[in-house]
């Protein structure tokens, strides 16, 4: 059987989440605290082919091959976007940029040491309850006030306090009136402390948060250990007024689409190659 | 299905809104009192495929499952209550407020109350024959009496309307001999702005079911704020043009990029279907 038949129809589903992957990220070109995501591809395990039916004894070896590829993993890339001022107190941005002692991150937030380990940079989030009491972790700001006095982010999660319980304000104080501090805290205009601090939680690993939708990433339970509070001495800063620009970059995003479509293409154009040697195979070699 | 497809439709849906909103900011440039709109985005949900034991390979980065997200929606309109630029008229039934604040005024027969930053007011007659001032619109605007009590702002006939810094009204009789105290606008300070309603031209509303008392208090100007009436000056809009023509180049530019984004998602199905040419 043509082999490769298959190896071409899989790289086509591939490259059709690639491209489903950065059509994604365009439509979120505006959508603040956004992450970019990349799809990234992985072949099959390797297969030995041996010729078989020779003379001798042992069957001679022809060598490894990969008989396909798939979509592993969609990988949300942690970089810190823009901020941008909205002059709205009810916006919020997160400035981060975590250090681990003895490491120097590059600019895609990881580093590898001698021996070959990575490390991930951390990230910092706002933390969220979700309607099912879930905890959730964004970097997109727009929350609002509503009118039982809950700050919530736009599809109405809770978003929580350093005491785990979601924030409050008391009646006839709006946001307008309330500045954050350096350490998180909620004061009014005359310096008066509301008992409201904003919880930022610190993710070690980024890549282990999954993608929720509505801009929130969870945490499998397994990996619940790998979140923290924020301590006061991490490099971390949220700027009241401000939203984080999504990271996506516009070009990028517009090769990856014409790179995934040719890529397409020209398995499209193998299938149709196999599809003309069996039409030889079926047609045309039994002919008289 | 080809997901980009309903990717591309799904944010080009949302942007297509958000330039609406842009359209009506620009629409009221020179509206008195026009408060700017602004439209927030929201990542839609993502979809997680499963994936079994064997997927979990060496050099993994992310738990098991692929995620597949599918495009934006606006989530929200909201408010920009910052001041506007305060234009002089020399009209007196024209109220201008400088800071956080807003005209109440009875938006219908059963005393309902609405809110709104247009101070060009007008005097009109009502039925009973009195010189009610009220909005364009013909809804009266409220005032407070010393004793608290709230009712429509009635001008004595031949008077004319003073209003001085801190709100409050003076009748003036035509040749200023004789002055009548008409108490103090009614203005109140929108704490939470995301739960008022827009509900007609230029006036908001307190949603049914809502307290109105977490979402507004009343306010005075006083010296402690920062609260002043102008007479004889209208607010203008506060949307600056440069602004909103940047985010209309912003979301034309991410339209087209979705619009490519959809016809290349249509080539792919195309190419689909020549499999077999």
């Amino acid at each position: 059987m043509l082999r490769g038949l298959y190896t071409a129809a899989a790289g086509m589903m591939t490259q059709q989440r690639r491209h489903d992957t950065v059509t994604n990220n365009i439509s979120n070109l505006n959508t603040p605290g956004y992450k970019q995501v990349t799809s990234v591809g992985r072949s099959f395990p390797e297969m030995l082919l041996r010729l078989t039916g020779v003379e001798g004894d042992k069957p001679r070896r022809i060598g490894a091959v990969n008989t396909g590829v798939f979509a592993e993993e969609s990988l949300s890339v942690h970089i810190q976007g823009d901020l941008y001022s909205t002059g709205r107190m009810s916006d919020f941005a997160i400035l981060s940029d975590l250090q681990v002692p003895g490491v120097q991150f590059d600019g895609s937030g990881k580093a590898v040491d001698e021996d070959g380990n990575v490390v991930y940079q951390p990230q910092a989030f706002f933390t969220v309850r979700d309607a099912d009491g879930g905890i959730r972790y964004t970097r997109n700001g727009a929350f609002l006030v509503n009118d039982e006095g809950y700050l919530v982010t736009n599809d109405g999660s809770f978003v929580l306090g350093t005491d785990n319980n979601p924030i409050q304000f008391p009646p006839g104080l709006g946001l307008d009136r309330l500045t954050l501090t350096g350490e998180l805290r909620f004061v009014d205009e005359n310096g008066a402390d509301t008992g409201a601090q904003l919880l930022v939680t610190v993710v070690e690993n980024p890549n282990r948060l999954v993608q929720e939708g509505y801009g929130k990433f969870r945490l499998n339970d397994d990996d619940a250990d790998l979140a923290r509070p924020a301590e006061a001495e991490d490099r971390i800063a949220v700027r009241q007024g401000h939203l984080e620009r999504s990271n996506v970059d516009a070009a990028q995003a517009m090769v990856d689409l014409m790179s995934a479509l040719r890529a397409y293409e020209s398995n499209q154009r193998v299938i149709q190659f196999y599809d003309q040697s069996l039409n030889k195979a079926v047609n045309e070699v039994g002919k008289v | 299905m080809n997901s980009s497809m309903i990717n591309a439709m799904a944010s080009m849906h949302a942007m297509q809104r958000r330039l609406d909103v842009i359209a009506d900011n620009i629409a009221n440039l020179n509206t008195a009192g026009y408060k700017r709109k602004t439209a927030s985005f929201e990542e839609l949900l993502t979809t997680l495929k499963e994936q079994d034991e064997r997927f979990a390979q060496a050099g993994r980065k992310m738990p098991l499952g692929f995620s597949i997200g599918w495009g934006a929606r606006m989530t929200q309109v909201r408010l920009d209550l910052s001041q506007g630029p305060i234009q002089f008229t020399d009209n007196p039934y024209d109220l201008a407020i400088q800071g956080l604040a807003l005209f109440e005024v009875i938006a219908d027969g059963e005393g309902n109350r609405a809110y709104t930053r247009n101070g060009a007011f007008q005097a009109r007659l009502n039925d009973a024959g009195d010189i009610v001032v009220t909005t364009a619109d013909g809804h009266p605007v409220v005032v407070q009496e010393e004793n608290g009590a709230e009712g429509p702002l009635l001008l004595p006939a031949g008077y004319d309307l003073q209003v001085d810094a801190w709100g409050r009204i003076r009748a003036v009789s035509g040749d200023g001999s004789d002055i009548v105290e008409l108490g103090r606008l009614k203005l109140v300070e929108p704490v939470r702005p995301e739960a008022l309603l827009a509900v007609a031209d230029n006036l908001f509303a307190v949603a049914d079911g809502v307290d109105p008392a977490d979402v507004i208090r009343d306010v005075q100007p006083d010296a402690e704020n920062d609260v002043r009436i102008t007479q004889g000056a209208l607010e203008q809009s506060n949307v600056r043009l440069e602004t909103e023509l940047t985010e209309l180049l912003m979301v034309q530019r991410a339209y087209q990029l979705s619009a490519r984004a959809l016809s290349s998602a249509d080539t792919m199905m195309s190419l689909a279907n020549q499999l077999r040419a």
